[in-house]
């Protein structure tokens, strides 16, 4: 079981970073763009734990980091989604929530991992990152990104549910 | 699973790593020692974007000219009778938008004589939105090089970062890390223009005391060896000149040529002749920016074009 979950979760990082880049990045979307591997960060943090969550959350942010066309350096992500896979893992035990609850739950998080990229990027001296790029993209980027949440969510869910066909705690 | 202290420590494990990574890859700067990590991210990746991105391209083209508004509410059965029709126009028209495009791509390419690589777009921003960068489908196999120009039919798009067997990494002109040589056409002063992200692009020209006017348009000053900007290329219009009193320079606003928001199909300039004659690949009536005409109504048939892929345009070098 264990195998085959890690591999679904590597498909599923995969096919958000297609659908990121050469999808939602092709697609003229007014103002901003989605952060579709963040989603996916939180929904697999809320099935699997802060362990689990942060692991995963480190490999995709890998993922962002080298995959093509990203531009900045190597680690920027894995340590953002790292520290977000953690926290939204905490909420595991919150059974049963409701779609509003995940919407905040990926509204909180979506703020908060954009202002950690955004202060590391101050540390490396990112000379993309200014108050007025943020200002204008997170607004947007939180309203793409809980739209995308009901769609995601449930589908990670489901895919667990798959995988463990018995139930309740682990 | 709850938070326990081996959670914890699994955490600070994975967080000491990152600053590690994120430390090495910094100071190393251009030798980084994850280079042959992002090649192979690109080998790999490359194509598969590419792929997903040639069956996405006829959605985001017809997007694209919807200027991304949809319809209203419409009647159900109207909407299914009509949506055949509608998806084989759509295609056709679609497939016309972006002929055009490449013939003012060859076109350009022709009046500068230059040596051209035509891409697709594959790939577009990452996470964040803070990188204006783009994958395109061509690579080292078509001779593609770092620092290399990219043109759109329009004018500058950027220039090439990285580079994969069979995709590469573009900087756009758009993106706050750009900067680019240029100079203001027919009165030759000369300054950089550097990208604003999602504002507007600003130009900064080095005399503080130069005329600079509302319409004026700028070219790339051209680099030395041509890298990474070849002279010439059309780069925008001057829309805001802003008085910065007792500034040693004087900067303004500018409407780049390139449309960012469909950006496709696009060039590497693979090479360019030593004289290009000056301001020659600026669109047709210099003071004014060209009037561009909205795409006429589609005829009421189409023949069945819609089959064929508008993704294989790649004449080669």
């Amino acid at each position: 079981m264990r195998p085959l979950r890690v591999l679904l979760f590597a498909v599923l990082a995969v096919t958000a970073l297609l659908l990121q880049v050469s999808v939602f990045g092709l697609l003229p979307l007014p103002q901003a763009r989605p952060d579709v591997l963040l989603v996916v960060v939180v929904g697999c943090a809320l099935v699997s734990g802060p362990m689990g969550g942060s692991v995963i959350g480190f490999a995709i942010g890998l993922l962002a980091d080298v995959a093509p066309p990203a531009d900045h350096t190597l680690g920027r992500w894995a340590l953002v989604y790292a520290l977000v896979g953690y926290a939204a893992g905490m909420l595991e035990d919150l059974e049963e929530r409701s779609v509003l609850a995940s919407m905040a739950v990926v509204a909180v998080a979506t703020a908060a991992a954009v202002a950690v990229y955004a202060t590391l990027g101050a540390m490396v001296g990112d000379q993309r990152v200014t108050t007025a790029v943020l200002s204008h993209n997170l607004p947007f980027m939180v309203l793409y990104d809980v739209v995308l949440a009901p769609f995601v969510l449930p589908l990670i869910a489901a895919i667990d549910r798959r995988l463990q066909p018995e139930g309740g705690l682990p | 699973m709850r938070e326990t202290p081996r959670t914890r420590l699994v955490l600070t494990l994975l967080v000491l790593t990152a600053f590690t990574l994120i430390t090495l890859d910094y100071r190393a700067g251009k030798g980084s020692p994850f280079e042959h990590v992002r090649r192979s991210a690109d080998a790999v990746l490359g194509p598969i974007e590419g792929a997903v991105a040639a069956a996405v391209r006829p959605v985001a083209d017809a997007f694209a000219r919807l200027g991304g508004g949809g319809g209203g509410a419409k009647v159900r059965q109207l909407e299914k009778e009509n949506a055949d029709l509608r998806a084989q126009v759509e295609r056709g028209a679609a497939d016309r938008s972006r002929l055009t495009e490449l013939e003012k791509l060859t076109g350009l390419a022709g009046v500068g004589r230059l040596r051209i690589v035509a891409a697709n777009v594959v790939g577009v921003g990452g996470s964040g939105g803070f990188e204006w960068t783009a994958t395109i489908d061509v690579g080292s196999r078509d001779g593609v090089q770092p620092l290399m120009s990219v043109i759109s039919g329009d004018g500058l798009v950027g220039r090439v970062k990285t580079v994969g067997p069979r995709s590469s990494t573009v900087l756009l002109a758009m993106d706050p890390q750009s900067q680019v040589g240029a100079r203001v056409a027919t009165t030759g002063f000369i300054g950089w223009v550097r990208g604003g992200g999602s504002g507007p692009m600003t130009f900064t020209l080095l005399d503080a005391h130069a005329a600079l006017k509302q319409g004026q348009q700028l070219v790339t000053f051209g680099s030395e060896n041509d890298r990474p900007y070849i002279p010439e290329i059309p780069i925008g219009t001057i829309t805001k000149v802003e008085s910065t009193p007792g500034a040693q320079t004087r900067t303004a606003l500018v409407e780049p040529f390139t449309k960012f928001t469909a950006l496709d199909p696009v060039a590497v300039v693979i090479a360019a002749p030593r004289d290009i004659p000056r301001d020659s690949l600026l669109p047709a009536p210099p003071p004014k920016p060209t009037p561009t005409a909205p795409a006429s109504p589609p005829p009421a048939t189409t023949g069945p074009s819609a089959g064929p892929s508008p993704g294989a345009t790649k004449p080669g070098g």
